[in-house]
């Protein structure tokens, strides 16, 4: 597979008369590959947007190396700047023009027929409002109105910075959707977001950031499974006592009111044999897998946040996408 | 070419442009529309009579000359009221350069040749404030909403871009002013015509005036490429409204009254309003009131002249270190 964008020792620092200096990215590296639907996570400062906004030659970088399609960025970006299709945070256009309007300008100054407009209309769901002035449109029509603006070119590669900002869950579909069907046609997708469980659900692959550099890469599964800690949620008549037989079976366990995590445990035969054997019954038995949000949280030094138990859109309830809350929790030791 | 269009199709669709084109239309039809009703055609016995008015005007010009001659000569005793200057030249009616004509004696008669040159200053002056507020505005506007960063994602050469909607804002106002030009005094040419007269439009009528229209036009220009280079330098249209408000006030009022009270020489020659008054109207005398003080005696002049050609030096100059140094901006900035 060819690689689409290559960033290695990127370097950005900011000085302002307020702030001071302050470190955006500090060599961070990326590589997406030809194909991909790769997401781009970390949270708010981290650097995203000041990544993006480097490769699409909006900011001078201070060191590093970029290249778009093959081409060095930013020295030879108007060469591949027609196969790029690119959204920066929430781009802004002039209240008073339509939609229209709007893509219509845009498609004359880069060479695209205007006949595009309606298509990439089309595609977002604006075609019916795309005579409205802009001001008129709620903050996800914008959203869409901005990524069509970025298919107007018919992409090869498609640099989206939280498209998802403003939209409804149903636009969150929407756009979803619209996505999905532009990595089956063969574009190249690099999706920043912070609804992490989108990203999950969107990209097979991943990249996350903190404090300006990378610090989790590849493919999600293998993210995932990296911080995979084979724990076991288990609920059982008398947590405490079941906590103390397995203790002292040699496992590493942490006990909740109302069940308890055995943790390290490949095979839970293992748990339901040690505490059958004391006559004690399994009631549940589930694996607790890491999501995106959990190994996103670890990895950024957020986990405090990592209390409050939820669903995952469009997951069973019970199918291990859901975080304890640990601060409830104690440790019995083994 | 397509950037050029896409940016003139963007630049005419803009609501404050059209609003200023608006007012332009309204000034233009108020003023064609009072000076209509103030104006008649005059009647022959009405003509002939302001024609013998100015014919005795110019006779007792004639004659005023011909008594300081006659005085200077000796020939004549000089008379309680007799205006006598140093040389009689000064006076002589064939050297003035606009004698007393019928126009000057005809009243709620609009004179075409008459009012040309005030119609068209007043053009210009909207026509400058017209340029240079669409000027910072089109790239002020365009910085702050991110539309400039939309462009570059899809056209990233920067100075290219910047270059084209420079361009394309220059032409387009080249492009009005000519059209308002032409119409504003057409239309006036017809009032003459028609309800008024045309008056006396002979001589260096016609390349007067288009010298005052280049300079002006050039004038229109240079404003709109200095909205544009401070705007483009402040990333916001109003970085050009507030660096003219704070010139006017800081330097133009307040240093103008820190060199009077230090009695510095000529203070004028450091003020822009007196290069642009240069510029626009060929020539402007100034006075410097310190240049005849109590150790001078006899005759002084303390006037001194700034030509159109510094003029345009320095506002030229300054309009063109403004933009180079936008570009130069403008290339190195991160778009954040």
């Amino acid at each position: 597979m060819s690689a689409v964008i290559e960033i290695a020792g990127l370097r950005k620092t900011f000085h302002t008369l307020r702030q001071g200096r302050r470190i955006a990215v500090d060599g961070f590296d990326m590589l997406v590959e030809a194909g991909q639907v790769h997401g781009f996570l970390g949270p708010n400062g981290s650097g995203k947007t000041t990544t993006l906004r480097a490769l699409l030659g909006l900011v001078r970088p201070d060191a590093g190396r970029m290249r778009v399609l093959g081409a060095e960025s930013p020295e030879h970006l108007p060469d591949v700047a027609g196969r790029v299709g690119a959204i920066v945070e929430s781009p802004q256009f002039f209240a008073n023009f339509t939609a229209h309007r709007t893509l219509r300008l845009l498609a004359l100054a880069g060479g695209v027929p205007t006949a595009r407009v309606d298509e990439v209309l089309e595609q977002v769901g604006l075609r019916d409002r795309g005579d409205e002035r802009v001001k008129g449109y709620s903050l996800g029509m914008k959203q869409r109105l901005a990524v069509a603006s970025a298919l107007l070119k018919s992409p090869e590669l498609l640099i989206l910075d939280e498209p998802a900002n403003g939209l409804d869950p149903a636009g969150i579909r929407e756009m979803r959707d619209l996505t999905r069907s532009l990595a089956e046609a063969g574009v190249t997708v690099l999706l920043s977001s912070h609804i992490l469980a989108e990203i999950q659900l969107i990209c097979d692959h991943v990249t996350i950031v903190s404090r300006g550099r990378r610090v989790a890469y590849g493919p999600v599964e293998e993210v995932l499974a990296g911080f995979d800690q084979h724990q076991w949620r288990v609920r059982v008549a008398d947590p405490e006592q079941a906590g103390q037989l397995l203790g002292r079976a040699g496992l590493s366990v942490t006990v909740a009111p109302d069940h308890l995590v055995v943790t390290g445990v490949q095979d839970p035969e293992t748990i339901s044999r040690t505490l059958g054997e004391q006559g004690m019954w399994v009631r549940e038995l589930v694996p607790l897998r890491p999501d995106l949000e959990s190994v996103f949280l670890e990895l950024t030094g957020d986990h405090e946040h990592v209390a409050v138990p939820r669903q995952v859109d469009g997951a069973p309830p019970n199918d291990g996408v859901i975080d304890l809350d640990v601060r409830e929790s104690r440790e019995v030791d083994a | 070419m397509n950037l050029v269009r896409a940016e003139l199709e963007r630049l005419a669709a803009r609501r404050f442009v059209q609003l200023m084109v608006v007012l332009l239309a309204a000034a233009f039809a108020v003023t064609v529309v009072t000076t209509l009703a103030g104006s008649h055609r005059p009647g022959p016995a009405e003509l002939s009579r302001a024609q013998a008015q100015a014919a005795e005007s110019v006779r007792q010009m004639e004659m005023t000359y011909d008594r300081c001659l006659r005085i200077r000569e000796g020939t004549l005793p000089p008379g309680e009221n007799d205006y006598l200057p140093r040389d009689c030249a000064q006076i002589d009616p064939a050297q003035i350069e606009e004698l007393p004509s019928a126009a000057d004696y005809l009243s709620g008669v609009f004179v075409f040749a008459k009012e040309a040159e005030p119609l068209l200053y007043f053009l210009i002056a909207f026509l400058t404030l017209f340029g240079f507020l669409v000027g910072a505005s089109y790239i002020g506007a365009d910085l702050n909403s991110g539309g400039v960063v939309n462009l570059l994602l899809w056209r990233p050469r920067r100075p290219l871009v910047l270059a084209a909607k420079l361009g394309t804002l220059l032409g387009g106002l080249l492009g009005l002013s000519v059209l308002a030009s032409a119409a504003y005094l057409g239309a006036f040419w017809l009032i003459g015509q028609a309800s008024g007269l045309v008056g006396r439009t002979g001589g260096d009528f016609w390349p007067s005036l288009a010298a005052i229209w280049v300079r002006g036009l050039m004038l229109v220009l240079l404003a709109a490429a200095l909205g544009f280079a401070v705007a483009t330098l402040g990333r916001h249209t109003s970085a050009a409204l507030g660096t003219v408000a704070a010139y006017v006030v800081v330097w133009e009022l307040g240093a103008r009254l820190v060199f009077q009270i230090l009695e510095v020489g000529r203070p004028d020659r450091y003020m822009l309003s007196s290069y642009l008054a240069a510029w626009l109207s060929g020539e402007v005398r100034l006075w410097d009131n310190n240049a005849c003080g109590p150790g001078i005696s006899g005759y002084c002049d303390g006037s001194y002249t700034l030509t159109w050609t510094s003029g345009l030096v320095v506002l030229l100059g300054l309009t063109g270190a403004l933009v180079a140094a936008a570009f130069t901006v403008f290339r190195r900035r991160d778009l954040i």
